[in-house]
């Protein structure tokens, strides 16, 4: 291990590389155009001579006699036997042409002219203003310079360049050989460069047409072996052999006189490669390809796109010291926790570095081997290698620990596997917002799955229908420090979206919190015992005795695990759930939560009390207490959900949609009634008596019509049924307590389904003019558009299952569509603003130094800490510190 | 010497008075005064002050002496010696009609009177002594609270008990401080990431009702991805109209008002028919598309034989009812065609852009919804509508009329209303980022390459986000330094980046040392 010494790259200069540069940095001069010998020896001179590096264990290399490992690798050239242009310049190439005299080299301004422009470029300089406008500026300065057609120097007449593309001059028809475009190029005086934006410093013009090529290192572009024995070499490899024949054949004949024609052609060919060489898919050429016809993917394509460099490789990098595998359910986790399969702990590690403090500690882990035990077969943290401090690895097995543990000493370093716990990152993609990405603790479980607590699926959007996740371990102190006080679990509870708590309560936890507050029950001793063994709670809850025997109510069952001093009122959505008239409008003892001093008074648990995103009680505990207390209160809330459905169960079927006979002939009544309905409708289209909205054609308005009408059949066929379903249903308990399905999911089940949809409208598409071959054509009646009239325990006839899953398609592919069109805008807004962050005096400014804001958020609030938005909800502070008094 | 007075915002006037005396021109004859283009303002022996336009202001080059035409469609130009006296003129002010000479008074007096905005002093007026008072002691206290929550704390003052007061007021400050932002928090990928994450969640349909059940607006996704990138034209652009608080309950002027901006063209109202044997198109007029949108037959036949809208045509005749046949003047088919198309487009009357007006009454007052935007041209010729509250979803437009500043609140607006559409919460700070980021260069910037991303100093991150090797190509020839500053950089380069806990630095002190 090398010493931790902290460099810091302060910038970084952009420039060309002159000729003599690339000479001076080759190693080589690369003359063949092949690569390995007979025996697989490579060739002197040839593309992979031993001076460009090594790839092979074994060989050293030539130029710093480095191993595989150690020889960066370094360049070679190439000699051109001809100049040819570089594609990427060619637009450059074309303004200097344009620009300067043909005949002096000058830049068709006057001295006048030159002075004012030199001005405005120095003053923008000066400004440093951004890169747009000086490319504005010198966009003006060669245009008119381009624009003059005698040189105001020497008087020759000037005759237009035109672009041949891709990479050919022609003047009056007649081709300028890139030699000749080089040599006008070095007519360029260095002080005229200023105006094409061009840095003397950093080029010259006549660079950017290359009579020397620079040859990369081998470890750029290494060969394969395949399993054959065969090689394959790499594309880039494969494009400079080819320029250096091509060269060397131009070469050849151009020293023996070939004909004017055949050199032009060599000419051209060398460019063509020369190009390819840069960018393999340059408009204008036909890329060139391998033997299999696939194109080759030279330098342009390494760098571009997803795949290339920069957004693959340098600004997302692979990394070590990470597991991911399939994610389950664990309830008796803490949310701060994450289990670790054994198998995974043995495998990743913590590097310790030894030192007075902690020898003793290291010894004994090394001590222990690799695989260690406690006396009842439970995981312990072992050691797979140690690293002495010339960075050699030793591994470590059962045999050599005890000898190793003794070898260690000040300086070494041991890699320690994974302990309960450690801290670690945990991951799911796409990682949308920072939750998507937290700090947990380490329990080591047996099993192959990564698990958490239920509460932490909302942050990370996961699921347990075979979804994976990534695990992180790291690897130094500041980033320990680091996930622990700002990444972990706990330490995210609250979305900066929208300043509300991100993880609660999902489904059963709150199906269970609903039933045990709802209309306050009451439950036996040992139920209650039950219950509470979950929590860890130091005293029992009030009680009340009947008939002589212990009897515990549901709230204050749910109090024992409220913090104490915790003051809140609120309304549940017991009604919102509800249809136009709830039940529980004027019962305030089941409609408005009222805990005081931690112990619950009246109201209902739902999902506006514990879910995530709405969960009041979570972001006021939060809030008041802290983080700590904050994932201790989901901790106990969803044990004591777990413990409380263990002893009353809960579960819905297919039976508990069954409703009575009247009612279902009433909804039939109503699917009647809406199809009659919806035939005058029609009828009165058909005969022209329908009246259009304004704005509308007749069409649209009879569809409108028509929609309105199966919108109304749904709804009151929906109300019917669940008229029949009370709050003893457990579909409607999941429904009305937010735990999962909406009121609307029962009515389809029990009631019906209704009219299904494309694009907002009736389905109206399929075969020419109706949209299943069992309807006659121009049927645009109720069944014929995708209405469905049976419930989903009915069942659906063929021809409403098959419109059906027509409507059930549009979502599918709705679905995709909009994944890959919010990825790119959350690219986009992440690129755009990722340089901005708040100063010391609270500011928004970027990374330049450019004020965005003043006030941040114009009070200088962070979001993630608002009262949902609010700065502070005075209301709630107010409240609390009266019922605080009074207590 | 002339001098010129502009029409303007002061932060136009501000960058203009810099760059003045060089580099501008107008499009201007000295001898058509009042031209809306221009309007005198006062003459002595030697000046001239004129007022004029911004937007009239075009770039001109001085090549030796001659003021060239840079922009198209200059008749005459004249160049700008100086520019003097910044006075902006309220919003309403900008209602008026042609060559009207009686402005030239008001933009002089250029009063207030006629704006509903609030200004900063009648503002402060409404705020009590109390209020004051709470902010001092909070900024006393150490928080610079706003001034939203020092009124909420003033009220309250009345409600409670003193001694209740101070501890809610002491809670309030002590919370307070604690939810302020930390300093170096990367407050920019927050935005972003609160604003994109939605983005799965909502809906991809384009079409949706919005209160008028007549009219379709984009909404959801596609909406937020069209204010991000500041698109010149919405896909659906739509105006909200209100009328003065005078005219509001009148239905007459609402129907007057509908009447005069909506653009009806010659297809909307009538058939055309081509006869290719007498070389002749036949305008009828569909008796029932006339009523719906109040045209009359005379109308018709008006704009039709009107001699400048219709060029190198001959009106024949006008036939039964209301037809009328035109003829090209030159006979052939090339001209009739290019007739038969001229009479399509025809503008009938109203105003160009607004496709469809529908009045709806709300809450007792007329508001008008319109299909088509025309935010200019509506502000400044309909006499009757509200110009303080009149409101377009177009952001351009607005950036184009008003300024930066309302911009900024549009794109915030629009965004706003779009997300809470949808049902989603994204808390109003971030939005907020987005049009200040947007808007703070003093135009408006597109979120992606043509904008914000594109005009990134560092070349690393302009590579690493779209057109990796124009970049990088570029960078070579004009010898660009990376300064290293920003995040993109940072990572590529595998140092800590400048945001967070990467912006400080630990000193450790050492074992042992004091």
């Amino acid at each position: 291990m090398t010493e931790g010494i902290s460099k810091r790259i302060y910038r970084i200069q952009f420039a060309l590389l002159s000729p003599e540069e690339i000479r001076k940095m080759s190693q080589i001069k690369i003359i063949t155009a092949d690569t390995y010998d007979d025996d697989g020896y490579p060739i002197e001179r040839g593309l992979m001579d031993l001076h460009l590096g090594v790839i092979e264990p074994g060989l050293k290399c030539a130029t710093c006699g480095g191993k595989v490992d150690e020889c960066p690798g370094h360049f070679g050239h190439i000699e051109l036997a001809m100049p040819v242009v570089h594609v990427g310049f060619i637009k450059e190439i074309k303004t200097f042409l344009d620009a300067t005299c043909k005949r002096c080299g000058r830049i068709k301004l006057t001295e006048d002219e030159k002075k004012a422009y030199l001005q405005r470029i120095n003053a923008l300089n000066n400004e440093n203003s951004d890169i747009d406008s000086m490319s504005l500026l010198v966009k003006r300065i060669t245009d008119e310079a381009s624009s003059r057609t005698v040189c105001p120097y020497c008087d020759a007449q000037q005759i237009k360049v035109i672009l041949d593309k891709p990479t050919t001059f022609r003047e009056e028809g007649i081709k300028v050989t890139p030699k000749e475009i080089r040599e006008r190029l070095e007519r360029i005086p260095d002080e005229d460069l200023i105006f094409f934006g061009m840095n003397r410093t950093a080029a010259r013009p006549e660079w950017m047409v290359l009579t020397v090529l620079p040859v990369p290192p081998i470890n750029v572009r290494p060969s394969i072996t395949l399993d054959t024995g065969e090689r394959s070499e790499d594309d880039l490899t494969h494009k400079l052999v080819d320029i250096i024949r091509i060269s060397q054949r131009l070469r050849e004949s151009r020293d023996n006189g070939s004909p004017q024609l055949i050199i032009e052609d060599l000419w051209d060919l060398l460019q063509f490669h020369v190009t390819t060489y840069f960018d393999n898919q340059t408009a204008g050429i036909p890329p060139a390809r391998h033997r299999s016809g696939r194109a080759l993917k030279t330098l342009v394509q390494r760098l571009k796109g997803k795949e290339g460099r920069f957004r693959s490789n340098l600004s997302g990098k692979r990394v070590n010291f990470s597991a991911r595998t399939v994610i389950s359910p664990e309830p008796f986790l803490s949310v701060n926790e994450v289990g670790v399969p054994e198998l995974a702990a043995r495998e990743l590690t913590v590097p310790m570095t030894v030192n007075r403090f902690n020898i003793e500690t290291a010894r004994e882990f090394v001590k222990a081997g690799p695989a260690p035990r406690d006396q009842f077969g439970r995981y312990l943290p072992g050691v797979n290698y140690i690293l002495r401090p010339d960075g050699r690895r030793i591994k470590v097995t059962k045999e050599n620990a005890d000898e190793n543990s003794k070898r260690i000493d000040i300086g070494w370093s041991v890699e320690r596997q994974l302990a309960e716990g450690d801290i670690v990152l945990f991951n799911r993609q796409p990682s949308l917002h920072r939750m998507s990405m937290m700090g947990h603790t380490v329990r080591i479980l047996s099993g192959r799955t990564f698990r958490f607590n239920l509460a932490v699926c909302t942050p990370y959007n996961a699921d347990f229908d075979g979804d994976e996740m990534n695990l992180h371990i790291l690897q130094k102190e500041e980033a320990r420090a680091e996930a622990r006080i700002i990444m972990k679990v706990q330490e995210q509870m609250l979305s900066p979206r929208f300043g509300g708590p991100i993880i609660g309560g999902i489904h059963d936890h709150i199906t269970a919190m609903f039933l045990l507050t709802h209309n306050n029950p009451l439950y036996s001793e040992e139920e209650t015992v039950h219950m509470l063994s979950f929590v860890d709670v130091d005293e029992m809850p009030d009680h009340e005795i009947i008939n002589g025997k212990k009897f515990y109510r549901g709230r204050d069952i749910f109090s024992t695990i409220l913090p104490k001093g915790f003051n809140i009122k609120f309304r549940s959505k017991l009604c919102s759930g509800a249809g136009e008239k709830c039940e529980y409008e004027d019962r305030i003892e089941d409609k408005d939560v009222f805990i005081k001093d931690g112990k619950m008074l009246t109201g209902t648990i739902d999902e506006a009390s514990i879910g995530p995103f709405s969960g009041v009680i979570i972001e006021k505990i939060y809030k008041k207490f802290g983080p700590h207390e904050g994932a201790r209160f989901v901790d106990r809330m969803t044990r004591l959900a777990v413990g409380f459905l263990s002893t009353r169960g809960f579960s819905t079927g297919i039976t508990d949609y069954d409703i009575p006979e009247e009612a279902v002939k009433s909804i039939a009544e109503t699917s009647r009634k809406a199809l009659e309905k919806i035939g005058t409708l029609i009828d009165s289209y058909n005969k022209g008596l329908l009246e259009p909205m304004p704005g509308r054609s007749l069409e649209e308005t009879l569809e409108m019509e028509i929609l309105g009408v199966t919108g109304e059949a749904r709804d009151e066929s929906g109300k019917i049924a669940s008229a029949q379903l009370g709050l003893s249903n457990p579909s409607v308990i999941m429904a009305r307590s937010g735990a999962r399905a909406k009121m609307l999911n029962i009515s389809e089940v029990a009631g019906m389904v209704g009219q299904q949809s494309v694009r907002g409208g009736r389905i109206n598409r399929g075969y020419t003019q109706r949209t299943l071959p069992h309807f006659s054509w121009g049927d645009i009646g109720a069944e014929a558009r995708g209405f469905v009239e049976s419930s989903y325990k009915q069942g659906l006839n063929p021809l409403e299952y098959f419109l059906h899953s027509i409507g059930g398609r549009e979502g599918l592919v709705d679905i995709a569509v909009r994944t890959s069109r919010s990825g790119y805008m959350q690219r986009r807004l992440i690129n755009a603003f990722e340089d901005l962050k708040v100063d010391d005096s609270r500011r928004v400014a970027d990374t330049v130094g450019a004020i965005i804001q003043f006030k941040y958020g114009e009070d200088g609030i962070d979001p993630t800490r608002s009262d949902m938005g609010k700065t502070l909800d005075l209301n709630y502070i107010e409240f609390d510190q009266k019922e605080s008094a009074e207590a | 010497m002339k001098y010129l007075i502009f029409r303007d915002s002061k932060r136009n006037m501000e960058s203009l008075m810099k760059k003045a005396p060089c580099g501008y021109a107008v499009d201007f004859s000295p001898g058509k005064e009042n031209s809306p283009d221009a309007i005198l303002v006062t003459t002595d022996s030697k000046n001239a002050i004129y007022r004029i336009e911004y937007s009239s202001i075009k770039k001109y080059s001085d090549d030796e002496n001659i003021v060239k035409k840079v922009s198209k469609g200059l008749k005459s130009t004249i160049m700008i010696d100086g520019v003097k006296g910044i006075d902006p003129i309220p919003l309403a002010s900008f209602t008026f009609k042609k060559g009207a000479s009686l402005i030239k008074d008001k933009f002089i007096v250029g009063s207030m009177e006629t704006m509903d905005g609030i200004t900063k002093e009648s503002a402060m007026e409404n705020v009590s002594d109390v209020t004051v008072e709470i902010m001092n002691d909070a900024l006393k206290a150490g928080a610079d609270i706003p001034f939203s929550l020092a009124s909420e704390l003033a009220t309250l003052k009345k409600k409670v008990s003193k001694k209740e007061f101070s501890e809610i007021f002491q809670r309030s400050i002590a919370e307070f401080k604690q939810r302020e932002i930390d300093p170096y928090e990367a407050v920019g990928i927050i935005a972003a990431q609160s604003i994109g994450e939605p983005g799965t969640q909502m809906t991809m349909r384009t079409f949706h009702f919005a209160g008028v059940r007549e009219m379709n607006v984009t909404l959801g996704l596609p909406r937020l991805i069209e204010i991000v990138d500041a698109r010149r034209v919405p896909s659906t652009p739509s105006m909200t109209i209100y009328l003065r608080h005078e005219y509001e309950q009148s239905r007459e002027v609402v129907e007057k008002v509908m009447r005069e901006i909506e653009n009806t063209t010659l297809i909307d109202v009538c058939e055309l028919e081509t006869d290719i044997s007498e070389m002749t198109v036949t305008v009828k007029p569909i008796p029932n598309r006339l009523r719906e949108r109040l045209v009359s037959g005379e109308d018709i036949f008006n704009v039709v034989s009107d001699p400048k809208t219709l060029k190198g045509a001959i009106v024949m005749e006008r036939e039964k009812g209301n037809e009328v046949t035109v003829k090209p003047q030159q006979e052939s088919f090339k001209n009739l065609y290019k007739l038969q198309e001229q009479l399509k487009s025809l503008t009938i009357k109203g105003i160009p852009g607004i496709k469809r007006a529908i009045a709806r009454n709300e809450k007792g007052a007329w508001v008008i919804y319109t299909q088509g935007s025309n935010f200019r041209d509506i502000i400044e010729k309909v006499e009757e509508i509200d110009a303080t509250r009149t409101y377009t979803n177009d952001i351009m437009e607005i950036y184009n009329v008003l300024g930066v500043e309302a911009v900024r609140n549009a794109i915030y607006l629009e965004s706003e209303r779009t997300l809470s559409e949808q049902g989603l919460e994204v808390d109003q700070r971030h939005l907020m980022l987005v049009a200040d980021m947007m808007t703070f260069s003093g135009n408006v910037r597109a979120v992606g390459r043509q904008g914000i991303s594109g005009k990134k100093s560092s070349v690393l991150a302009r590579a690493a986000f779209e057109i990796t090797t124009k970049h990088l190509l570029k960078a070579g020839i004009s010898g660009e330094v990376d300064a290293l500053n920003g995040v993109a950089e940072n990572i590529i380069v595998g140092q800590p980046i400048t945001l967070g806990t990467g912006s400080v630095n630990l000193v450790y002190k050492g074992f042992g040392s004091k």
